[in-house]
């Protein structure tokens, strides 16, 4: 492997590039649970997200590559939250998933609670016997749809294909690979109790099946 | 609108007509606008700052209208120093559930800062470690397009930029706003 | 004793390293790594990687323990949520003979009224353990501040000097 720059225990401060406030203080003062439960109004996010979403448009052709796109700046988020998550469980609890099963209710519970403040509605595997490799995680009513006077760059699926690639970063980052992909499935018909219902599929590569079947062996 | 008043206003606001989020969900949301602007303009920071501040914009022409109605303050603010007020304190609150202080007004009344305590979407960043970041890129420029597209709206033509950045080594954040007119509905030229 | 840690990305690439010796007991916090270690060290780690792998699958835990030896030095290992791997290598000083390779308690003549007791005079303690534990828990801290910055992205190399003063201190704490 290459060679990193290796430093010395010296107690001499390195040359920094970047410079800090007189205070001292960096991101490596700040606590990370400092806004663990913080809030911010549903407005401010609603408005960034359109902004992405308007931003993005103007530069792909056509909604799939649009939806790629959302997809791809959703992704790094997925990987921040998974050890950011881990991070913050009490030690009993703080164990890495190691079955698809394990992983899903990561992303149902802690994951789904921490961005939307509760828990995704239903965890679905495919009942179709070509299809092993598929789950959905149900959601009835997106909060990201929730917010009134949506302009209409900011249709439910942009939001959810960008929400799919926060999904996709957690699976990936926890060694499942993994494509994200979203899917309103809420009906237009009047009394249509969730109009809004959001599926994400997740379909893992073959080898997370592999791997899930040589260690249920074990 | 007496300051104090307008602090009760911005609190109760905030408290009860807002809907919330997860506050790192939307730090984590602009952390990737950012990020992916400087991907896509190849780290051309100076280019970086417009499309935030072009983006900050188009919020802000919508985002009066939220504001407003949330506020629900039916009278124009008399004079400039009460918009900065209300700016500062219903503003900023109902959104961002922060209180930026207003000072430093110059004596014409025209122009005043806002410096920023708290400044959520600065939680975690650290800016590149290029020589250039740091001289170059207002991380929190959007904010500055979002004020002057709401001011715009409620026929005010201001300036807005930002002068320090703690995400820069400054010791505060500081954003300047200058009151450049007001803008008077013109009558449409007569049809020849 | 003498440490070598590094963190190892998804990629099996470097994202971190560095060179420390015990603080404890008088130490002086420098490496003791003769020049043939030094190069053997990076070989050392990256060829524990494969028992890492193995290992990763056999528990949910974060804190792997002693994964692989090698001689003298011992590899412990901690896996983040995002598969990467903290690996510390702690080698006892020359100094200090350890007769037969692997043999607990075979401490230091120098530390041996205190040996049981000594962070860093046998490598697989409890105490050692624990210390070595305590230490990998204050690296992840402020490695999950490093990645949550909007402008770090996966498997890049963590070059702040302000990081690598925080994992000295910690090493100095614990170790």
């Amino acid at each position: 492997m290459s060679h990193v720059g290796s430093g010395k225990a010296a107690s001499s401060k390195e040359q920094t590039g970047l410079r800090y406030p007189s205070n001292g203080k960096t991101i490596y003062h700040r606590p990370l649970n400092r806004t663990k439960t913080a809030e911010l109004s549903q407005a401010a996010f609603a408005y960034l997200f359109s902004e992405m979403v308007i931003y993005a448009q103007r530069r792909v052709a056509g909604i799939q590559e649009l939806e790629k796109r959302l997809n791809l700046q959703g992704h790094p988020i997925g990987l921040k939250l998974l050890d950011l998550l881990l991070l913050r469980e009490p030690p009993r609890s703080q164990t890495r998933p190691l079955t698809i099963i394990a992983l899903l209710h990561f992303i149902k519970i802690n994951v789904w609670t921490h961005l939307f403040g509760r828990q995704a509605d239903r965890l679905e595997k495919s009942s179709n016997p070509d299809t092993p490799d598929e789950y959905m995680i149900v959601d009835n009513e997106p909060l990201v749809n929730a917010y009134i006077s949506v302009p209409r760059e900011m249709s439910q699926l942009n939001c959810a294909a960008f929400v799919a690639g926060i999904i996709e970063g957690v699976c990936d980052g926890a060694m499942f690979p993994a494509r994200v992909t979203a899917h309103t499935v809420g009906g237009k018909e009047e009394g249509e109790m969730w109009p809004g219902k959001t599926v994400f599929l997740v379909k893992f590569q073959p080898e997370v099946l592999e791997r899930e079947a040589l260690l249920g062996k074990g | 609108m007496a300051s104090s008043k307008a602090s009760r206003l911005g609190e109760e606001v905030w408290k009860t007509r807002m809907d919330k989020v997860n506050a790192e969900l939307v730090v984590l949301t602009y952390g990737t606008i950012v990020a992916q602007l400087c991907k896509d303009f190849d780290s051309d920071y100076i280019e970086v700052n417009k499309q935030l501040d072009k983006m900050g914009y188009n919020i802000g022409l919508r985002l009066i209208d939220d504001y407003l109605a949330k506020s629900n303050t039916m009278r124009r603010c008399s004079n400039f120093r009460e918009t900065a007020e209300m700016i500062a304190r219903v503003g900023f609150k109902i959104f961002l559930n922060i209180t930026p202080t207003v000072t430093n007004w110059t004596s014409d009344g025209k122009q005043f800062s806002l410096i920023f305590d708290e400044n959520p979407f600065a939680d975690f960043v650290e800016l590149p470690d290029d020589g250039r970041a740091q001289d170059e890129l207002w991380y929190s420029n959007i904010l500055c397009g979002v004020l002057r597209g709401a001011l715009e709206m409620v026929q005010m033509q201001v300036e807005a930029h930002f002068v320090s950045d703690v995400l820069r080594g400054n010791d505060t954040t500081e954003m300047r706003i200058t009151l450049i007119r007001y803008i008077d509905d013109e009558l449409p030229p007569e049809d020849d | 004793m003498s440490y070598y840690f590094a963190i190892i990305g998804t990629q099996d690439n470097p994202l971190f390293e560095h060179e420390f010796g015990t603080s404890k007991q008088g130490g002086d916090g420098q490496a003791r790594f003769g020049d043939q270690a030094r190069h053997l060290n990076q070989f050392v780690l990256h060829s524990s990687l494969d028992i890492v792998e193995e290992v990763q699958w056999t528990t949910g835990q974060l804190y792997l323990k002693v994964i692989d030896k090698f001689f003298t030095s011992y590899i412990s290992c901690f896996m983040t949520g995002g598969n990467v791997k903290f690996l510390l290598l702690h080698q006892p000083n020359a100094t200090a003979s350890a007769p037969a390779a692997g043999t607990p308690g075979a401490a230091s003549t120098s530390s041996a009224s205190r040996s049981s007791t000594a962070v860093g005079a046998n490598p697989t303690s409890p105490q050692t353990e624990e210390a070595i534990k305590n230490f990998f828990y204050e690296v992840y801290d402020n490695y999950v501040k490093a990645i949550m910055n909007p402008f770090y992205k996966a498997n890049m190399e963590i070059k702040s000097p302000v990081f690598r003063q925080r994992v000295a201190a910690a090493g100095r704490k614990y170790l």
